[in-house]
């Protein structure tokens, strides 16, 4: 702690002072040389150690991807920053730094070391995403707050803690709260926690601990019930009948029809309305299991249609493994052979047939993905028209059931409209002895505006139950595009690849023997 | 009834047969005679030259009861002759080795054994076949005039079919089962004990069940085979003539079966369907039998009831009860229905006892029966008393080592078609042999094709050894828990190097080996789940060089040159399929070594790589380290180089220190071979056998232990039987007059005694003392020697003489040590005894008295 800054010019991390440190750090003697030659790629580094360099700001790291090890103790750090892309570390050491606040670490998932020795921190904080830390090493900092030590519970798999140095230690129940709140604790200040201790202090802090356990058990099972709604409302979404199998749509339609709320105050109408919700509920379940129904048709297709596709695959991988098996086998130990030739003739004969065996070779294998792509058209073009004709049924049958659920908005508007005219009957006779609310009263004007505001709801109501079914047959339709192009990309790539493969395997072969050749003539 | 009487016609009829047939009995026995030279080893055994004197009261007279039983069996004869003139005799109440009358059911005697191995009706069918030798009957067509108890029978270990079956059944009702003694009918085999037209039991091969994977194929996307473009005209030619030739074929197999059949058909029997068996039967019900079945005491074979084997049965009965068959035996026993309880199929003898079995009566029948039952539960309480009486039989009695050594003399034999089987007791053979199967190749057990030796409590736990006399083949199976896991051996010669194939409990060891073949110049090995996913190894070995054979003196440096060593690898998920290495070669006499990698998915090439190894020396003189060309490599899927040569470099290095490594290992597995034939030899040289130390009998290191504690027992005990010498023996001796002792006398005798003890410890006071003067005068005059001859000792005098002063310095000191101690110690023992006497009964009143 006792660091004179004026006398220290800080210093940057720079390229120079990379290079340098892989240089030291990597490998030695003759791989040394080899590297030396080549250069190192900073993403194949693994372990970087940047000690007693006097830097002020971490930077410029961003190159080493695949780092598991980074040491930046003894420098003058001040804030933790820019460690963001180096998500595969497993080790940091930021001990004897000037560090104030635990900060950027959310990125490193996979961290298990941690320390912070030595520095000014105050809080334990911002470190939710380090799951997997096992050993933590916070002393010699501020810590005050034995409270904000129980932050430390959440690391379930942390089983080494170093608080010494910490003004928290100077409370006498220091080692007691740790060991009762921190029951997976091994070692505490580089001692291990004796059972004794450990019990003592669970008798102790028994009523506080079980608080904390029922809070965290609660918040669990709250979470999880949370993940189970979310996810069966993810399997109704992705049949497309979200929401259907309660009163949504419906109540949704009535959601922003204000007209609606005003004429339910007219005589007959609760009952009519209760009627009509019944009707349309049912219609809107019968809907959305017919959807559920549909959607696990689909997917059994798929997923038939996907293992007859992997089938197919593995014989073809089969059938072209062997042949190559074969052709190697066949001309084993050919080139060697040929190179201990004595006469020239034969072994240019044999290398001409070699040539030849390779040309075939390739030849037949490209005969076989031809085979198979066509066979694979073939079967695609099936999947294809069978999810075609799934799709369009669903519609279909879809379609069908909105147009109940129209009928059943069309019955209720006319239901409504002669209520609504009786009414305006009895208003203009002066007939109407009921109570309402005078902005209904207001609607009874004339014949035009009563039908006019019931024709608004209807069309309100018409407009939502479209939208809803126009929603399911766009879903459906764009999934099914989905799935066929998938498929048809997936194809394409598979026989590109294959084509490649082939081409490059024949390449090779004929390298290899271009290479023989090349080199007898000098020989 | 009258179904009933039609059975009788036509048993009538069969009867009639019979007599026809027994006219020519004369000329059948001789037969018989010669068929009877087939069976081994049987001096005739004369019954009646048997001791029975020794034999309880139970089996020379009949009780009350016995005697009103024989009553009511002969009652049931007379009326069962009275109604079925036309049928045998039955067998009811023979002669039992006494010549008394017992009734059958009460010679059955149930016990139960505690041999775990009886506990069950296979192992107790099999001890009484392998225990007792068989007896063909006297007469082949009629029942023995005699039946001797089972416990007779186990002694002396013989006995005809029915002592078998009355032995069987008896241990059978012991353990639960609901066993029967059938009397009947069966073929000449059955009776005979001939089993040289079976097939050996142990040879037949259990018929594996072979489920054909059908393969689901998933419909809908198939894909569909590429168009076959051949004629179809064609192929149906040649199909046809492929049938053609198949056809003619399984006719040319087919006659030679027929030939081969009629070659070993057994020639006719002119007593077919006559000749007298009994067996034993096993009805379903108690001990989860699913179902009713037969099992020839001979053979201890079980047979089905419909079994061609069994001719006909006449009459059944357990320790309770007697049934006599009356349904039509002309099918043999194929029709016959075992429901015990139904009067129309079987006669039962005695109403009181349980019917073991009914099965659901016909419509008609059932209200009659439905009263009948009434009737009988009525009888039942009533004639509970005429029950059976108890057994007249002794317990059945079987020592352990009777149990264990088995077969009379421990020994036996059996014939079966083309195979000779052998048993022995356990421990009878010092090589632990037990059972031995010769097979052979002809009809006439001539030419030997193959030998099976089993073998227990062998302490190299050898279980069986297989020699193909052909191939010259041997093949050891061992048990779990041999030296490095060895569980079978299959090899031509003990000769390392030669052909072999070892294979080894791999979960035992530590290297998960499973199996390891052998021959003059490779070596195969395969392993099973081990952490680095290697699954086989293959080393190929190169000829010895000459300079090597010279150095025979030190046999490890003459091992083979390895040429080659492959190493094939499972799948490691975990890996990427293009760095996962499914398979290396060192090519270690080539300086390369090979790498191809797993393949990947969808993928038909696998990555490869090659290195050669070169320490070359560029024209500078610098050290090569790594040159792009050193490496040959074949990248599936990425066509530029992406690896730098410090990571080639690298991979060279670790497989360099691979291939020393696993050529160590190569030199270890060939030593361990080495070990293993050595150690196979050492106890094939040896074959101990182990004893289990709970084996009371045989464990000779317990029985010494048991004994010896047994004597030290008896030593502590004499012993102190000596400390309570009478120390006034010899006074009261002196006295004479013991009897009537006076104060006076007991005075006298106390003061004798004390006295004597007193000159005892002087005299001991003046052995040592005499001792220890004579030992310091000898000391003296060795001095004195000493000192007169100083000048002229040589060194080792003077050596010997210094040598003796100590040594007599000491005797003397422990004399003296022991005079001191005597001194110290003769009053306390002096007073010890005054107080002791005082004390003794003998004395005590007087002296009491006196003091």
């Amino acid at each position: 702690m006792s660091r004179i800054y004026d006398t220290i010019e800080p210093n940057v991390i720079d390229q120079e002072m990379l290079q340098k440190a892989v240089e030291e750090q990597g490998p030695q003697e003759e791989a040394g040389q080899l590297a030396k030659r080549e250069g190192i790629d900073f993403k194949d580094v693994t372990e970087l150690q940047l000690d007693f360099r006097n830097i002020l700001k971490i930077d410029n790291l961003w190159q080493f991807a695949n780092l598991t090890k980074l040491q930046l103790d003894n420098n003058i750090i001040e804030k933790i920053e820019a460690l963001d892309s180096l998500v595969h570390l497993v080790w940091l050491d930021l001990s004897f730094n000037n560090i104030e606040t635990i900060e950027g670490l959310h990125a490193l998932v996979k961290l298990q070391d941690l320390s912070l020795y030595n520095n000014r921190i105050s809080k334990i904080e911002n470190m939710d995403m380090l799951q997997e830390l096992q050993i933590f090493s916070i002393g010699n900092n501020n810590l005050t707050s034995l409270e904000n030590v129980v932050y430390l519970r959440k690391f379930s798999k942390l089983r080494t803690l170093n608080l010494a140095g910490n003004p928290l230690c100077d409370d006498e129940q220091y080692s007691m709260f740790i060991a009762a709140h921190l029951p997976d604790l091994v070692y505490l200040d580089f001692r291990l926690v004796d059972e004794n201790t450990r019990e003592v202090a669970e008798i102790k802090y028994q009523y506080a601990i079980d608080e904390l356990k029922q809070g965290e058990a609660q918040a669990l099972a709250k979470l999880e019930e949370e993940q189970a709604k979310q996810k069966e409302l993810d399997y109704h979404k992705a049949a497309y009948v979200e929401y259907l199998n309660g009163p949504f749509l419906f109540e949704s339609m009535y959601a922003e029809d204000a007209e609606a709320n005003k004429l339910a105050y007219l005589p007959g109408m609760p009952d009519l309305l209760e009627t009509y919700r019944n009707k349309f509920e049912s219609v809107c379940e019968k809907l959305f299991a017919y959807g559920l129904e549909q959607y696990e048709k689909r997917e059994a297709e798929v997923s038939t249609f996907y293992k007859c596709l992997q089938e197919a695959l593995a014989a073809n991988q089969e059938q072209g493994t062997k042949i190559i098996l074969e052709f190697e086998n066949q001309n084993m130990g050919l080139l060697e052979v040929v190179q201990d030739m004595s006469s020239f003739d034969m072994a240019e004969t044999k290398l001409a047939k070699y040539n030849d065996d390779i040309i075939q070779l390739s030849d037949t294998l490209m005969t076989l993905e031809m085979q198979t792509v066509d066979q694979l058209e073939e079967i695609i073009k099936d999947f294809e028209r069978n999810i075609a004709d799934l799709v369009s049924t669903f519609i279909e049958n879809v379609q069908g059931m909105m147009a109940q659920c129209r009928d059943l908005e069309n019955h209720h508007h006319e239901k409504l409209l002669e209520i609504s005219i009786n009414t305006l009957e009895k208003i203009v006779k002066s007939e109407f002895e009921e109570e309402i609310p005078d902005d209904v009263r207001m609607l009874f004007v004339d014949k035009d505006t009563i039908v006019n505001a019931v024709n608004a709801s209807h069309d309100i109501h018409l407009l939502k139950i479209d939208n809803r079914e126009d929603d399911i047959i766009t879903k459906a339709n764009s999934w099914q595009a989905a799935v066929i192009e998938e498929v048809h990309k997936n194809e394409i790539a598979r026989n590109r690849s294959r084509v490649k493969e082939i081409n490059q395997y024949k390449d090779h072969l004929q390298e290899e023997l271009d290479n023989l050749e090349s080199l007898e003539p000098v020989e | 009834m009258e179904a009933l009487r039609e059975n009788e016609a036509e048993e009538k009829e069969e009867e009639k047969k019979a007599f026809k047939i027994s006219d020519e009995l004369q000329d059948l026995e001789e037969k018989l005679s010669k068929i009877q030279v087939h069976i081994p080893n049987i001096h005739e055994f004369d019954w009646s030259s048997m001791d029975t004197s020794h034999l309880p009261a139970s089996y020379k007279i009949n009780s009350a009861k016995e005697k009103m039983m024989l009553h009511i069996a002969a009652n049931f004869r007379r009326q069962y002759t009275h109604l079925c003139p036309d049928r045998k005799e039955l067998f009811l109440h023979p002669l039992n080795e006494c010549g008394v009358e017992k009734f059958v059911s009460t010679t059955v005697r149930p016990t139960l054994l505690p041999y775990p191995e009886l506990y069950n009706w296979d192992g107790c069918a099999r001890f009484v076949s392998d225990y007792l030798t068989m007896e063909p009957l006297p007469n082949p067509i009629e029942p023995p005039s005699s039946l001797v108890s089972p416990t007779t029978i186990l002694k002396y270990q013989r006995g005809n079919c029915f002592d078998f079956s009355m032995l069987l059944c008896s241990l059978l009702i012991g353990v639960g089962y609901d066993a029967y003694c059938v009397y009947g009918y069966a073929t000449r085999e059955t009776c005979m004990m001939d089993e040289t037209r079976e097939v050996c039991p142990l040879l037949k091969k259990s018929k594996e069940a072979q489920k054909e994977t059908v393969k689901e194929k998933t419909e809908k996307y198939a894909v569909k085979p590429p168009r076959d473009l051949r004629s179809k005209f064609e192929l149906q030619q040649a199909a046809k003539k492929e049938a053609e030739i198949q056809v003619a074929k399984q006719k040319k197999q087919e006659e030679e079966e027929e030939r081969i059949m009629e070659a070993e058909k057994p020639k006719p029997d002119s007593l077919y369907g006559l000749r007298v068996h009994a067996w034993v039967l096993i009805l379903s019900g108690k001990r989860e039998v699913p179902e009713s079945f037969f099992i020839d005491p001979f053979t201890a074979k079980s047979y089905s009831t419909t079994d061609g084997h069994f001719l006909g049965i006449e009459a059944l009965w357990n320790h309770v009860n007697y049934w006599v068959n009356m349904q039509s035996c002309l099918n043999g026993c194929k029709d016959l229905i075992f429901d015990l309880g139904n009067p129309l199929r079987w006669e039962f003898m005695l109403l009181g006892a349980d019917k073991p079995l009914l099965l659901l009566p016909n419509e008609e029948e059932e209200e009659e029966l439905a009263d009948e039952d009434l009737d009988n539960l009525v009888k039942e309480e009533e004639e509970k008393g005429s029950d059976m009486p108890p057994s007249w039989v002794d317990p059945i009695q079987i020592s352990l080592k009777e149990f264990e050594t088995r077969c009379p003399q421990g020994k036996k034999v059996i014939h079966y078609k083309k195979a000779k089987l052998e048993k022995w007791a356990p421990y009878l053979n010092s090589n632990g042999l037990v059972e031995r199967l010769t097979v052979f190749e002809d009809q006439d057990c001539t030419k030997v094709l193959e030998v099976r030796q089993w073998f227990k409590n062998r302490e190299d736990l050898l279980e069986m050894r297989q020699v193909n006399k052909i191939t010259e083949v041997t093949t050891e199976y061992f048990g779990p828990g041999h030296v490095l896991g060895l569980k079978a051996h299959v090899y031509k010669s003990m000769n390392p190097e030669t052909e072999r194939t070892m294979e080894f409990y791999n979960k035992t060891r530590v290297d998960g080996l499973q199996k390891r073949v052998e021959n003059a110049c490779e070596m195969m090995e395969y392993f099973v789940g081990r952490s680095d996913f290697l699954y086989y190894r293959h080393t190929n070995f190169g000829k010895r060089t000459k300079r090597a054979q010279i150095l025979v003196a030190n046999p490890d440096a003459n091992a083979r040159p390895i040429m080659q060593i492959k190493e094939c690898f499972h799948r490691n998920l975990e890996k990427p399929a293009n760095e996962d290495v499914a398979e290396r070669i060192f090519m270690i006499s080539e300086e390369r070594i090979l790498l191809t990698y797993h393949l990947q998915e969808n993928y038909i090439t696998a990555s490869k790589r090659e290195f050669t190894k070169r320490a070359d020396v560029d024209n500078k003189g610098n050290k090569i380290i790594m040159t792009p060309d050193m490496c040959l490599s074949y990248q599936v899927g990425s066509s530029q180089e992406d690896k730098k040569l410090i990571h080639l470099y690298k991979m060279m290095l670790k497989l360099m220190e691979e291939e020393k490594h696993l050529k160590h290992q190569v030199w270890e597995s060939g030593t361990e071979v080495l070990e293993i034939l050595k150690i196979r030899e050492e106890e094939e040289g040896a074959s101990k056998l182990t004893v289990s130390i709970y084996d009371t009998e045989r464990n000779e290191k317990g029985k010494k232990q048991r004994e010896a504690m047994e004597h030290q027992m008896q030593e502590e005990r004499q012993r102190q039987d000596e400390q309570d010498l009478d120390y006034l023996a010899p006074f009261i001796i002196q006295m004479g007059n013991i009897e009537k002792m006076t104060k006076w006398q007991a005075l006298r005798l106390k003061e004798d005694c004390l006295t004597d003890f007193k000159y005892h410890l002087i005299d001991k006071a003046n052995i040592i003392q005499v001792r220890f003067e004579k030992e310091t005068q000898e000391l003296q005059k060795k001095q004195q020697w000493y000192q007169q001859n100083q000048l002229s000792m040589t060194v080792e005098d003077e050596e010997a003489y210094i040598a003796y002063c100590s040594d007599a310095m000491f005797r003397i000191r422990i004399l003296e040590m022991r005079l001191n101690r005597h001194k110290e110690t003769a009053p306390q023992k002096y007073i010890a005894l005054e107080e002791k006497l005082c004390k003794d009964p003998r004395l005590s009143e007087y002296l009491k008295l006196y003091a």
